[in-house]
């Protein structure tokens, strides 16, 4: 089969729209209070670090997605169980994606509909997206990518043009806040959403010119991390650091309040189009990674075929395996705690700290 | 020799003759006329079909190549089977394009694509001289694809007329055209034309692969064509592009794009295509580029409300009334006070009722195409909404779709969209505007994968080419469009314009 080669705007796109994915839409780094975009900005440096692993590791073997070097780096004993367990990872993020997607949606407009309707018509497009291929999957991410910036846009505009904006939600600064934001920076918001692009490993063998995936993504995600910064920094200078905090959907409430001449009111549309979207496109981006990593590790040849058990994996425990939406907060706080550091940040270093002293001394075969 | 080939020409006149009449079935538009030389007796026959050639060159062919038999006249004479056959062959050769035909098969072709074919009596071979013409249809002002500025000539029927429109706007000695014969029983004409040097050579290649694939009886049209090469076939976009207008074709080739010319039809093909091309128009260059852009812009406002517009109104009244301000809702719900219907049904009802009238009035002789749009669109507007079968609303919106619809420069890309209206309707009435919005991933996947003749339909945008920006949505002035598309053209891109 040919391979499938991606160009550098393609990847640009995709990190851009997978960082801005669901972390657009709900609140984040609950810990920081008002700072919140404050942490952000303190967890970009780390991303950025965390990122230039990934790409460090890419480079040195190329054509090799995360489990293909697991193996290389630290033996087939240790490496094939190790890259084992980003399958179940990466399908279960997935699934939380569109579980929040989902649960927006019912709160929303369709309280009559039953989520797994809803969950299911998002998985039957990532299947059928996964099923064309990831050339397909990447000129589609270049297009929402132009689209999620007028969403942006517009968005912005409304909510400044409303005088909504209020900057003393966002200061003072004291010590004591500068402390929280670091504290919820690290690991929080490093991992969530800087540390989940572990997954773009699977898509950086495809790169055209591989030598240029550093310089893309740090650009893409530099350029996420100062959206995300901005973004959440106006949802807060509007709605206060109280009702960011109780509010399920920010983005969704402060946009509900913007009224400009009695004629543009009831933008929640477009927020709900930002979030399909950006879930959209981080749920087939870990569906992609789980597909990847199950193909190479279980030498599957045609990676296409493995697009429907995935997706119906992700569909069925994105509503299995949390009862209701406060369970379901509470398990991501536990998984972003105990569980991604280790997958995204833990593995890849040491990795990266193996191979360098495999390479020092001597010992790669 | 190879088995297939036909059996030769027989020696003798008359069996030749006999052997034409029959395979003829004695069709009475065979003309033969028969001669018996002045000079040497010898008997000749010039054979023709009548009505595919012009009676005035079938003449004169005739006379040219008989010219030697003149009683006491000073041109040569001759007397042997062998001297008439060297002089007629090379005065044939003069008058242009002649041919020397030996078998049955070669024959035929020659007779039926209106060539003359003069038999002499005692010889095997046979001379044919191109001296087809009759009846065509004259260069008329186009009549699908109207522009206010531009040339006013279209295509016609004959492919020699229409090669020629193309040569004369390209005087440069790298506009190459090929041409074959396909369909087994029509042989129809076509032709591949291209510029030498800017058009990819893979390209070329993969497209006369394609068409030296086609096995079919009959090649009626360059649908037919199309149908037989597209690489997507499943899919209801258009991959190729049609067009009557031989401006649009130079501009084109010029960009590296390849036409395809079928005999019997004003309508050339042009590949590889993408998406955003058919929202172009050929006016977009010859008006300047303000006007352009933001008529372009309005083009494709026009397919986002002509595909979503119906599935829009039914799902924001079905779904999400929040979305819409009070005083309109609170108005759009007393107009719909009396009607009985469901809003998808409504819509459905509306919609289907346009397309009736839509088509209704193509197939419709045109001295009565007047009643069908009296009748379609005040009786049945006007009616359906007082009678309380429909919302006055709905009448705007269905209306206001069709016309969108209208707005789009290709006929065939409109088409598609008209059929995905309806299906984005059904979805609306069930998944509201998430239903519409996981549909339009889907469509934009798809669209994404789609490629003509290797190419891939979303460039310049995804894949995103930056250099090629400036004639994809926007139309930049001049001074900025020095770009070739990257994909479609060879190496060279730039345009010597300066």
């Amino acid at each position: 089969m040919r391979k499938e080669v991606i160009g550098t705007n393609q990847l640009f796109a995709m990190i851009i729209l997978f960082e801005l994915g669901t972390a657009i839409v709900v609140p984040i780094g609950l810990e920081s209070g008002h700072a919140v975009w404050l942490s952000i900005l303190l967890a970009l440096p780390g991303g950025v670090l965390l990122y230039l692993v990934y790409h460090d590791l890419s480079r040195q073997y190329p054509g090799l997605i995360i489990s293909g070097y697991t193996r290389k780096i630290l033996g087939r004993t240790i490496g094939w169980p190790l890259s084992l367990l980003y399958i179940p990872v990466f399908m279960f993020n997935g699934s939380r994606n569109l579980r929040e997607a989902g649960d927006l949606l019912i709160a929303a407009s369709y309280d009559r509909t039953p989520v797994f309707i809803i969950n299911a018509i998002m998985v039957i497009a990532v299947m059928y997206i996964l099923n064309k291929g990831l050339e397909v999957f990447a000129r589609t991410a270049e297009i929402y990518l132009a689209v999620i910036f007028v969403l942006g846009f517009i968005c912005s505009f409304v909510v400044i043009a409303a005088g909504l904006v209020d900057f003393k939600n966002l200061f003072p600064l004291h010590a004591a806040d500068w402390r929280q934001a670091f504290r919820s920076a690290y690991p929080n918001i490093w991992i969530f959403p800087f540390g989940e692009l572990v997954c773009i490993t699977t898509v950086l063998p495809h790169l055209k010119e591989s030598r240029l995936s550093g310089k893309t993504g740090v650009g893409a995600i530099v350029l996420s991390g100062i959206l995300l910064c901005v973004t959440h920094a106006i949802e807060m200078s509007v709605l206060g650091e109280d009702v960011y905090h109780r509010a399920t959907f920010p983005m969704y409430t402060t946009i509900t309040l913007v009224n400009l001449a009695n004629f543009i009111q009831r933008l929640d549309a477009l927020v709900i189009l930002t979030l399909i979207i950006g879930v959209f496109f981080k749920m087939t981006l870990y569906c992609y990674a789980a597909i990847a990593v199950t193909a190479d590790l279980f030498k599957v040849q045609d990676t296409r075929k493995l697009a429907v058990p995935v997706g119906v994996v992700v569909l069925f425990s994105s509503f299995i395996s949390a009862e209701n939406y406060p369970r379901h907060m509470e398990e991501g706080g536990v998984f972003l705690r105990y569980i991604l550091p280790v997958l995204c940040a833990v593995i890849p270093i040491l990795l990266f700290i193996v191979h360098r002293i495999r390479k020092r001394f001597g010992l790669l075969r | 020799m190879p088995g297939n080939q036909d059996p030769l020409l027989s020696a003798k006149l008359a069996d030749n003759l006999q052997e034409i009449r029959d395979r003829l079935g004695n069709s009475p538009d065979l003309i033969i006329r028969k001669f018996e030389l002045v000079t040497s007796l010898i008997e000749v026959a010039a054979i023709y079909i009548n009505g595919l050639n012009d009676k005035d060159i079938v003449d004169e062919f005739i006379t040219h190549i008989m010219a030697f038999d003149t009683l006491g006249g000073d041109g040569p004479q001759l007397n042997s089977v062998n001297g008439i056959y060297q002089f007629m062959k090379g005065k044939a050769l003069s008058t242009g394009e002649e041919k020397v035909i030996r078998d049955w098969k070669e024959l035929f072709a020659a007779l039926l694509s209106g060539n003359t074919i003069v038999l002499v009596d005692g010889l095997a071979e046979a001379i044919g001289g191109n001296t087809s013409g009759g009846e065509v249809r004259a260069v008329t002002e186009a009549s699908t694809q109207v522009a206010i500025r531009g040339s006013k000539e279209s295509f016609t029927e004959s492919i020699g007329t229409n090669l020629s429109l193309v040569r004369r706007r390209i005087k440069n000695a790298n506009l190459w055209i090929e041409t074959m014969k396909i369909g087994v029983v029509t042989q129809t004409d076509v032709a591949i034309m291209y510029m030498n040097g800017i058009a990819k050579e893979s390209v070329i290649q993969k497209l006369k692969q394609k068409l030296q694939g086609i096995h079919i009886d009959a090649i009626l049209e360059s649908g037919y064509i199309e149908q037989l090469i597209e690489e997507n076939k499943y899919s209801p976009f258009p991959t190729l592009y049609n067009t009557e207008r031989p401006d649009s074709v130079a501009g084109n080739l010029m960009e590296g794009r390849i036409a395809i010319f079928v005999d019997g039809t004003p309508f050339v093909l042009i590949a590889p295509t993408t998406f955003f091309m058919f929202f172009h128009a050929v006016e977009d260059y010859y008006q300047r580029y303000d006007i352009s852009t933001l008529i372009r812009l309005l083009r494709f406002m026009c397919l986002i409300i002509s595909l979503f517009g119906p599935g829009l109104f039914v799902a924001a009244l079905n779904f999400h009334q929040e979305m819409i301000p009070t005083p309109l809702l609170i108005n759009l719900a007393s107009q719909r006070e009396g009607v009985p219907f469901p809003t998808f049904i409504e819509a459905l009802l509306l919609e289907v009722t346009f397309e009736i009238i839509r088509e209704a009035g193509i197939r419709m002789p045109s001295p009565i195409g007047q009643t069908v749009s009296i009748i379609g669109g005040l009786v049945l507007g006007q009616a359906a909404v007082q009678a309380g079968i429909v919302s006055p609303a709905m009448v705007i919106v269905v209306s206001l779709t069709g016309i969108s619809s209208f707005a789009t420069p290709a006929f065939n890309m409109a088409l598609s969209v008209r059929i995905l209206r309806f299906i984005i309707m059904f979805i609306a009435a069930f998944m509201g505007l998430y239903g519409m919005c996981v549909f339009s991933f889907i469509l934009i996947a798809h669209l994404c994968s789609l490629s003509s003749l290797g190419i891939p339909y979303m460039s310049p945008m995804g894949p995103f080419i930056p250099q090629n920006q400036q004639d994809a949505v926007f139309r930049l002035p001049f001074q900025f469009m020095k770009n070739r598309p990257r994909l479609i053209s060879q190496k060279k891109h730039n345009k010597r314009i300066r």
